[in-house]
């Protein structure tokens, strides 16, 4: 495994200066310990000229709020005099309009509140053959709507969530291209909640074997440069809440690291994406850089309902400035989704999904176990 | 605005006042028992004896504001921008004697008078800082006015109000209370006077005929007591020294080292330590460093301001807390780190504050094999001696000759070329040392370059924000070289080779004294005497620091050469 430094997190070099002086034996060889501040987040986006079919990706929001207008029965005339007041500032009736777009009981409601109550727009998905994501059903080349992962060319990978936002304009981009709401998104992200840690143990990282790979919440934020960039060798502190942790087995081969436990990933993050981040069936690839920074994809099969409301937390502000159409997106995952069917209804409650990491290396301690009142010599 | 006399003729003024203060002492105590036995090896006191002119020299800005809070309490807050320091012989201490105060320095000042003034007698505070209460605080009161003018004034000025001076801001408090109808505002009104004075910006001196050298002068004792405060603590006398002004004891060699002896024990003395070190190391040119963001992303304002005082905190706590060697500042592992240090320096620092709190500092010890130890490979260093975009041995190598060996290397030829050496993505140079080696063919460039470049080599393994590296453009850094003769191959060999060097403790006595002075010590046997001192007492600096305080030559002086005309243009009675 490259890298340009190792670390003996403080927990080990505590562990071996105790049992050198107990006069024990330690061989600071025996593990090697890794820590990273996760420095991007994203939908693990990979767009091109033609995967949204022909027309191109869906319109921006200005038109597709004319076609919601005209889904709510307004005249072509009626919907351009809405538009043309909105713009001249003359007055606020067609955002009015469009904020209570939904009917329930044939009465305006929110449709960010209520997107089922929306009409659906029939917004396009993804139709190109190409998405990083992971195996998830097990069914390899026999799966239905599977795509082929650009990078390791595996084919049957699902990652249905980039199939449902891959042609909203917002949502598109590359790895190096950032998607518009996901820069916007994380920028927010990195500011207002605890870092992620990765921290990654083995017994010698530098060749191949295997390892654990941990997730943590650290109990700061993450540290930038004065150019914004992510700080490097910065320390952070691990959050001991239960509800942020993860470990799995894997294994380090051939430049590449995976996993080989498949269970639940969840981390607590900010409600601006989603309150909990939950993957079930996680897959982790992760690759290091020659500058000692990592990327990895971390998929799984995520509940969309909790993605969807993060989205219409936001309402029309959001919509009209970051995402378009939001209730769009609820039927665009609702349509999409694979996984967790409802016994009664069928309607599958989560959708594949990949996402994009980058990290930078850390300093990852242990806190101060804190003193408390009671404790044998605080009496 | 007009400023004030011009300083020749008010230090001459100050000289021929001097004449009728000759209620000088004759004591010739002699040292303290206690003396240590370097006292005995010194040369004969006839042979070091060198007095200096007056000088008036402006308070810096920290000096400014460690009076203010000195006074009035560190809550004060000062809300104005100093005028800039001049840097003479290398210090700015040097300097501050050749300094004066512009049109808009005045203004400045004014207005940093009004605003401290302001809250000395805000509601809040005035209980606290004034001993007295007027009568009725809508007007005028002579007493309470004068009682507040005379404790203050004594302070500020360093010495006693004469009656006049006193009377002057009395009347200017209670015209202030007739006009504004509040005691507290005529009384702000008078104190922003005094604030804005020469006599409190400017510390000037006040000569008297010396007894222990027929036909000589020295400081009178408040002027001494200044000296003393400002050197030792970088702020004004405290009451006790103005007390031992006030009663003669300055005026005697014993009353003198009790003073010092009880300032040197002083927690104030940090202030002191620092404030030259701050002058020495320059570190004043961190106001104005600059470094190209994407080239050094982590060199942030932050990590600048802790860079300083990372080294600072290092030279303090072995100086005087470890009453450690002085020369160890160029080895010590031991030092102290930030959590934005801790990045560029890529070592752990845990902290447990919440976010947003700012860092504390954290005692750290480098390993023993560790390429950092001493000051010398500390980012104040390495950081402060670079351009913005790299490292630079020349820059780092001219450094540490002249502020840490004291050895003049002269500027470069005005058309020199140095398109190579900062060309550093150029392929055929790929280190630092390859540049300049090509540099250096140019006998013009070469004869500097051999005495600078083979020391600053020795750094090349910190970049040029300080952080540690091995290559550059994928090439190895040589860091050998060799200092007066004396090879290395490390940065930590460089710091033994400074320690060992007979130049090092020798620069530190130079400069120190010439701090002290406020201008360069070019009396040989005085330095050598001072060196002998030092290097008995194991190269301590308080150690040193007392044996100049209590140099006959700290106060030494001698009548400043002007023309008549100039001393006569303002009367006797005001040289103060």
């Amino acid at each position: 495994m490259p890298g340009p430094r190792t670390y003996l997190s403080p927990v080990l070099g505590a562990c071996a200066l105790t049992l050198a002086c107990l006069g024990g034996s330690f061989s600071p060889a025996a593990a090697e310990t890794r820590s990273y501040v996760v420095s991007w987040f994203s939908m693990a986006t990979n767009s091109n000229d033609t995967d949204c079919g022909p027309g191109g990706p869906n319109p921006g929001v200005q038109i597709q709020y004319r076609k919601n207008l005209a889904d709510l029965g307004y005249t072509p005339a009626q919907i351009e005099e809405l538009v043309k007041k909105s713009q001249t500032g003359e007055g606020g009736e067609m955002f009015d309009i469009l904020r209570n777009r939904g009917r329930m009981n044939g009465k305006p409601v929110s449709p960010y509140i209520y997107p089922a109550t929306a009409i659906d727009s029939k917004w396009k998905a993804i139709v190109g053959k190409e998405a990083y994501g992971f195996n998830l059903d097990g069914k390899g080349e026999a799966t239905k709507n599977g795509f082929v992962d650009p990078e390791t060319h595996e084919k049957g990978v699902n990652n249905e969530l980039y199939r449902a936002f891959g042609c909203y304009i917002s949502m598109r981009g590359s790895l190096e291209g950032r998607p518009t709401y996901w820069a916007w998104a994380w920028g927010q992200l990195k500011d207002s909640q605890p870092a992620w840690l990765i921290t990654i143990d083995g017994a010698d990282l530098t060749k191949d074997g295997p390892v654990t790979v941990t997730f943590d919440r650290a109990l700061e934020h993450l540290k930038s440069n004065v150019d914004g960039s992510p700080r490097a060798d910065a320390t952070y502190r691990y959050d001991s809440d239960p509800r942020s942790h993860n470990s799995f087995k894997g294994e380090f081969k051939g430049g590449v690291l995976t996993i080989s436990e498949h269970g639940d990933f969840h981390m607590l993050q900010n409600p601006l994406v989603v309150p909990e981040f939950k993957l079930a069936k996680t897959h982790l690839r992760m690759k290091f850089k020659p500058d000692g920074s990592l990327t990895a994809f971390i998929g799984g099969y995520q509940p969309w309902a909790d993605l969807y409301f993060s989205f219409g937390s936001g309402g029309i502000g959001i919509e009209q400035c970051i995402t378009g159409d939001v209730p769009g997106l609820y039927w665009l995952m609702r349509k999409h989704a694979d996984a967790d069917p409802d016994p009664k209804t069928g309607q599958n409650a989560s959708i594949s999904a990949t996402y994009y990491i980058e990290a930078v290396p850390a300093f990852a301690a242990q806190p101060p176990t804190p003193k408390v009142a009671g404790d044998a010599g605080e009496r | 605005m007009r400023s004030f006399l011009s300083r020749t003729a008010a230090m001459a003024l100050v000289f021929a006042a001097a004449g009728g203060l000759l209620a000088c002492s004759a004591d010739t105590s002699k040292q303290t028992a206690s003396a240590p036995a370097a006292k005995t090896t010194a040369v004969a006191k006839d042979a070091v004896y060198a007095p200096r002119q007056l000088t008036m020299r402006r308070l810096s800005g920290e000096q400014y504001q460690n009076v203010i809070h000195d006074v009035f309490g560190p809550t004060i807050e000062l809300g104005g921008r100093f005028e800039p320091d001049l840097r003479v012989n290398g210090l700015l201490a040097v300097g501050s004697g050749d300094v004066s105060i512009t049109a808009a320095g005045i203004e400045q000042y004014d207005l940093m008078a009004r605003r401290i003034a302001s809250q000395i007698v805000d509601e809040k505070r005035r209980d606290m800082m004034l001993r007295c209460k007027p009568a009725n605080v809508a007007a005028a009161d002579d007493a309470c006015a004068a009682q507040v003018m005379a404790r203050v004034g004594r302070i500020l000025y360093r010495r006693p109000l004469t009656q006049t001076e006193l009377q002057a801001y009395v009347t200017a408090a209670n015209v202030g209370a007739v006009k504004t109808k509040s005691f507290y505002s005529g009384l702000s009104l008078s104190l922003a006077a005094m604030l804005s004075s020469p006599k409190f910006l400017f510390r000037t001196e006040t000569a008297e005929p010396d007894p222990d050298h027929a036909g000589g002068w020295r400081l009178d004792a408040y002027s001494k007591a200044q000296q003393l405060s400002f050197f030792l603590w970088n702020s004004g006398p405290d009451q006790l020294l103005l007390d031992a002004a006030e009663s003669g004891k300055l005026n005697t060699k014993k009353g003198v080292a009790e003073q010092v002896e009880r300032m040197i024990a002083s927690p104030r003395l940090e202030e002191g330590v620092r404030a030259f070190f701050i002058d020495d190391f320059g570190f004043d040119q961190f106001e104005t460093l600059t470094k190209d963001t994407t080239l050094f992303p982590k060199f942030s304002a932050q990590a600048a301001a802790d860079a300083q005082e990372q080294t600072l905190r290092t030279v303090v706590d072995l100086l005087i807390k470890n009453k450690g060697d002085y020369r160890d500042i160029f080895t010590t592992k031991k030092t102290f780190i930030t959590q934005e240090l801790g990045a560029i320096y890529k070592i752990p620092v845990v902290d447990t504050l919440p976010n947003g709190a700012p860092d504390t500092w954290q005692a750290y010890q480098f390993p023993a094999d560790d390429p950092r130890g001493g000051i010398l490979t500390q980012v104040a260093f390495t950081a402060l001696h670079s351009p913005p975009g790299r490292g630079s041995p020349t820059l780092r190598g001219k450094a540490l000759r002249e502020v840490l060996l004291c050895q003049k290397v002269p500027a470069p030829p005005a058309n020199v070329k140095f398109d190579i050496v900062q060309d550093t993505n150029n392929p055929l140079y790929k280190t630092a040392r390859d540049r300049l080696n090509a540099h250096a063919t140019n006998p013009v460039c070469a004869g500097c370059h051999k005495i600078i470049d083979p020391i600053g080599l020795a750094l090349e393994n910190f970049d040029g924000a300080g952080a540690y590296r091995t290559t550059e453009q994928g090439a190895r850094i040589d860091t050998s070289g060799s200092l007066d003769g004396v090879n290395f191959t490390t940065a930590a060999e460089l710091g033994k080779a400074v320690h060992d060097n007979p130049n090092t403790p020798s620069c530190l006595v130079s400069r120190l004294s010439a701090y002290a002075l406020g201008r360069p010590v070019q009396e040989a046997a005085w330095l050598e005497d001072l060196n002998k001192r030092f290097a008995a007492y194991g190269y301590q600096v308080p150690a040193l620091m007392r044996e100049i305080a209590e140099s006959d030559n700290f106060f030494a002086v001698k009548p400043v050469e002007t023309k008549a005309a100039d001393a006569a243009a303002v009367p006797a009675k005001e040289a103060r």
